[in-house]
């Protein structure tokens, strides 16, 4: 459990944060369009308290980077992903109760009006302003309840376009409900804790809530309340709600451009629409403007490494680290230290890569510092021989968010595939391990810097 | 709920008779509060057809 006590909200964290260095405030009154470029300019994350035109603070940057993630989460650095596995290992069921404070406020009717909340323009190409950092609740008779994060984009002052464009639980349930031409009633959580955040962003499979795993991450239930105007439960501790239905008119209308996570501007899609019949909140609420694509790569992060770890422990490799690089999008690009025997580099390298989102993979021995790449690149010069060491395998499974393999030249409904390599840097098999003997600086126990600059 | 700012309206729709992405909409009401513009951006496609191009921009539909 984070050190902040029983159920830990959002801004518990945030207190955290500003503890551990890794949050500001900003004085000094900001537009909501001028937010985003400051958040990439701020070297912490930021909370904006004076926002021009509107009373409620705007936060961004909170996992832009593994400190500031971990920092988020109460977890070391280096153990991010073996407490992201613990936690799917045991999912605890959320706890209802009858009152939450995102209720303490409840706008409904013709009072609705989303211009209300602080929601910011963010990138040069988006088709609007943007709730980036929204996390939508909903239900479906068989599989359940389920939480996923999708991008919302003012449309009206009550009306929100909702990216359902890829495959999704939450398409799923709406697809269901649009068959029958009926609307689907949906709860968007804004400004929950990273545990919920990383829950809804895992692909937890059908039917599993993720609101479960939210408690195992956080070792206890999560406090769970009813909506006003939906039968939908939400993070009772959350700042924001928007309550609703998803219209049952198809994927219709216009939706995006955005800056999505892969660090590139999307396209225009076709979506659902999100018509809000409740805003309720906090009082003194606390708008999450979720940067892309760090922040958003940054929620997957764990889940990918735990994923690996779990993926070389099936291949009987025993592992040391694993690192989602940010290049990678926390993700594509994966680093992995192990304790190698006789051709497990090459072993390792096939393992990882059969993970759908795996693209390309550096293995090092165990004495390689992962999280400095400095060192991995050391370990790339002088332990791989290209020849030898480095792994291609072509026609795997790839995602249309990759101009490299050419989407725009698939049919409809086709599937794109890509080619992904792998890198050994694990000494070679035969070459003795005295040949890497690292420089030591002669009396380097024996001497502290602080004594002498 | 507060009205949008007819002549708001107006200027942006004059801005839409050609091909513009959201941004310039921002940029051309730049001295508009922020929330005024979202107003004004609301009733536009409450009560106007806007079209778009693949790159994002939108103007106004002939009707």
């Amino acid at each position: 459990m984070a050190d902040g006590g029983a159920n830990e909200d959002f801004r518990t964290m945030l207190a955290r944060m500003e503890r551990d260095g890794h949050l500001r405030r900003v004085k000094k009154s900001i537009r909501p369009e001028h937010i985003t470029a400051l958040c990439g300019k701020a070297p912490t994350a930021i909370m904006c308290e004076a926002v021009a035109g509107y009373d409620i603070p705007v936060v961004g940057g909170l996992y832009w980077t593994r400190p500031r993630t971990a920092s988020a989460l109460g977890w070391r650095e280096g153990e991010l992903g073996a407490r992201f596995a613990a936690g799917v290992s045991r999912p605890i069921a959320p706890e209802t109760v009858s009152t939450g404070v995102c209720q303490e406020i409840v706008i409904t009717g013709d009072d609705v009006d989303l211009t209300a909340l602080p929601i910011p323009f963010m990138h040069e190409r988006d088709g609007g302003p943007y709730i980036s950092a929204g996390v939508a609740f909903a239900n479906d008779p068989q599989l359940g309840p389920n939480a996923g994060c999708y991008r919302l984009m003012f449309r009206t002052q009550r009306e929100l376009g909702i990216d359902l464009f890829t495959a999704s639980d939450l398409r799923r349930y709406y697809q269901a409900a649009f068959d029958k031409k009926e609307p689907l009633p949906v709860a968007v959580a804004i400004g929950v804790h990273v545990f919920e955040h990383m829950a809804a962003a895992y692909k937890a499979p059908a039917g599993l809530n993720e609101m479960h795993i939210a408690g195992g991450l956080r070792g206890e239930p999560l406090w769970m309340v009813r909506g006003k105007t939906v039968d939908v439960m939400v993070p009772a501790n959350a700042e924001i709600v928007l309550e609703g239905e998803l219209l049952p008119n198809g994927w219709t209308a216009d939706e995006g451009p955005f800056g999505e996570f892969a660090g590139m501007q999307g396209d225009l899609k076709y979506n659902p629409l999100f018509r809000v019949t409740a805003i309720t909140h906090r009082k003194n609420p606390i708008f999450y403007a979720l940067q892309m694509p760090w922040e958003n790569d940054w929620l997957n992060g764990p889940a990918t490494e735990a994923a690996c770890a779990r993926i070389l422990g099936l291949a009987g490799i025993p592992v040391a680290a694993v690192r989602a690089t940010e290049g990678g999008c926390c993700g594509w690009s994966v680093v992995a230290a192990i304790k190698k025997r006789a051709g497990e580099g090459k072993n390792a390298i096939a393992a990882l890569l059969s993970l759908p989102v795996v693209k390309q993979v550096i293995v090092t021995d165990d004495d390689i510092n992962i999280y400095n790449s400095d060192e991995v690149e050391w370990a790339v010069t002088f332990r791989c021989q290209a020849d030898k060491d480095i792994v291609i395998l072509s026609g795997m499974k790839g995602k249309h968010v990759d101009p490299s393999v050419r989407p725009w030249d698939l049919g409809p409904g086709e599937l794109p595939t890509t080619s992904k390599f792998g890198i050994d840097a694990t000494i070679p098999e035969g070459i003795p391990a005295f040949r890497y003997e690292r420089i030591v600086p002669a009396f380097q126990a024996d001497i502290r810097a602080e004594d002498y600059l | 709920m507060p009205e949008a700012d007819a002549r708001l309206v107006t200027e942006i729709l004059g801005l839409l008779r050609q091909p513009v992405f959201f941004r310039d909409v921002l940029l051309a009401a730049r001295d508009q509060p922020y929330r005024a513009i979202l107003h004004a951006w609301s009733e536009i496609r409450t009560h106007h057809a806007l079209a778009r191009d693949e790159l994002g921009r939108y103007w106004l539909e002939k009707q």
